[in-house]
Parts: C-alpha cells; sequence; structure tokens
C-alpha cells in the first residue's frame, strides 16, 4: 500500500489557522480563556447534532435502536469527542476549517459506537460464515457457464489452500458474508486497518492465483 | 462474455491503495479541498483509491462532509 503526504509533513507549512472562525474556536477552548464553557457548550451542541443526524444515516445497522436512544448515543457520541478534541486541540494547525476537523470526531466516535452495537447485537458468528457464499456472490451475471464454473471451483480451491487462516477467515467473512470491517475487528480483537490489509493481501494473493491458472482479471479502472 | 467485473468486485485491490490509517489525519483537508471544489485526488490519490474500495473509511468520511455541509462552519460565539 502507499503513503500520502501527511499532516504531519505539511504543518510547517501552515502554522496557526488562517481562517478567523477557526482562531477563535481555538483559543476559546483553552481552559482559561473567559468564553471557555460557552465555546465547550456551543462545539457540543454541533457535534451532538452532527452525530445524531450521521446516525440516522446509519441506521440500518442499528437495529432496534431509535428515538432517544439514538439521542442518548448522539449525546456520547458529542461527549467523547469534546474530551478528544479539548485534548488535541493545540494540534489542529489550520489545514481545514476548525469545524470540518471538529466533525471528524464526532463521525468516528458515531462509526466506533455503530460497530460496537452491531457486534453486541449480532456478532459474527463464525459458524455461520461459509464459502459456500462464493457463487452468491458472482451470481446473477452473464457470462459462459463452463468457464465461470472453471473459474468459480480455481477461485474455491484458491481460498481454502493459498490463503493464510486469517486471510481465509477475513475474506470470508468481509467480502462473501458482507461483515462489516470494523464488526469483525472487534470480533477479532484488532482494528480496521489490519483488517483491510488482510483483505487486501487475501486480494491479492486470489487474483495471482487466478491469473496462474490462465484466467488473469485486469483491474477495471473507474470503480 | 465472462465475469470479469463479477471477479474484480469481489476481488478488488488496487495498487496505490493507501490503507485505512493513512485517511485518518488527513480526512479534515481531503473533505476541505471536495467543499471547495477541488480534485482531492491530486494531493491523496492513495486515499481516492481506498474511498472507492473500503465501506468503513468511506462511510467516514461521507459522514465528515454530509456533517461540513449540511451544519456548516459555526462560529464559537
Amino acid at each position: 500500500m502507499s503513503r500520502e503526504p501527511t499532516s504531519q509533513s505539511t504543518r510547517a507549512l501552515s502554522g496557526v489557522p488562517r481562517d478567523p472562525t477557526s482562531r477563535r474556536w481555538v483559543a476559546q477552548l483553552h481552559a482559561r480563556h473567559p468564553r471557555h464553557d460557552q465555546a465547550v457548550a456551543k462545539l457540543h451542541d454541533m457535534l451532538r447534532r452532527a452525530a445524531l443526524h450521521e446516525l440516522h444515516r446509519r441506521r440500518g445497522q442499528l437495529p432496534g435502536l431509535a428515538g432517544p436512544e439514538l439521542e442518548d448515543v448522539a449525546e456520547q457520541c458529542a461527549n467523547d469527542a469534546v474530551i478528544n478534541i479539548i485534548k488535541k486541540v493545540d494540534d489542529f494547525r489550520g489545514l481545514s476549517r476548525f469545524t470540518t476537523w471538529a466533525y471528524k470526531f464526532a463521525i468516528f466516535e458515531v462509526s466506533a459506537k455503530v460497530a460496537r452495537h452491531s457486534w453486541r447485537h449480532q456478532p459474527p458468528g463464525t459458524e455461520a460464515l461459509t464459502l459456500e457464499r462464493l457463487p452468491d456472490a458472482l451470481a446473477a451475471r452473464p457470462g459462459d457457464q463452463v468457464e465461470r464454473r472453471e473459474q468459480l471451483e480455481t477461485l474455491t480451491r484458491a481460498v481454502a489452500d493459498d490463503l493464510t487462516p486469517r486471510q481465509r477467515e477475513v475474506f470470508v467473512a468481509v467480502a462473501l458474508n458482507d461483515v462489516p470491517i470494523d464488526v469483525l475487528a472487534l470480533e477479532l480483537q484488532s482494528n480496521r486497518n489490519a483488517i483491510y490489509k488482510n483483505l487486501f493481501d487475501a486480494r491479492r494473493r486470489l487474483r495471482a492465483s487466478l491469473a496462474a491458472a490462465g484466467y488473469p482479471i485486469a483491474e477495471q479502472e473507474g470503480r | 462474455m465472462t465475469d470479469l467485473h463479477a471477479f474484480d468486485e469481489l476481488l478488488r485491490a488496487h495498487d496505490g491503495d493507501a490503507g485505512c490509517d493513512a485517511g485518518v489525519p488527513i480526512m479534515e483537508e481531503y473533505v476541505e479541498m471536495e467543499l471547495r471544489g477541488q480534485d482531492p485526488s491530486t494531493r491523496f490519490p492513495g486515499t481516492t483509491i481506498h474511498l472507492r474500495v473500503c465501506p468503513g473509511c468511506r462511510a467516514d468520511h461521507d459522514g465528515v462532509l454530509e456533517a461540513a455541509r449540511r451544519f456548516g462552519d459555526v462560529a464559537p460565539e
């Protein structure tokens, strides 16, 4: 996987926040500022509304949660986001508006809490995850049936024989059984990046196995 | 015609994918570029590739973008 230019590498170029609103947020969130409490309350309200909106956007992953319960979760997300922002306010270097940076904290809190809720209410039991979903994953597409069957057999063998146990577990869960990466990460006591790397490596290896068997798959552009 | 699209979809692993962690510290810059109508793929090509493939990171990105668009740049006073 490649690397991106990081905030760290651009900090020297940016210095303090450039826009006046962001500068006021940073100043007022410092504990000794006379408007500290009002700024914290305003930030909390802003992030609670953003978190509630995001929870509604992800409500498909929150079976059984509605109304006041969603508002409670939004409140928790805002609480945790505000604590983190106050802790890290001096890390903000004005590479975006302060509010865009702050929304990120709230959305990450929502993401983590949604994954934990899904995991608690519907943990991905490994006995339910099956390689038999492979034909389903490739179904309902036109194609030459004989060649398709051979490709499927090759792919099934490669999943069984060519992947490490962890790569197989992750590929079967995420790619074939639609288990969200964050939920699987909780189940395996891992994290999103590590699970994604397992999945990436598994896909690379399966592509190589298909190519070696005479079924090369070119990457489609713009996907 | 074979099921190349279906296989490609199932086995998506594109060169240059920056992975999940690379997008975390630059998420606000990435979103801010989009809000300004700029193309973030010029500065963060690996994250652009990653966001096409990783549903978790895409959901987070979409959430930040949606929040910034909907709730905007609020002042502290």
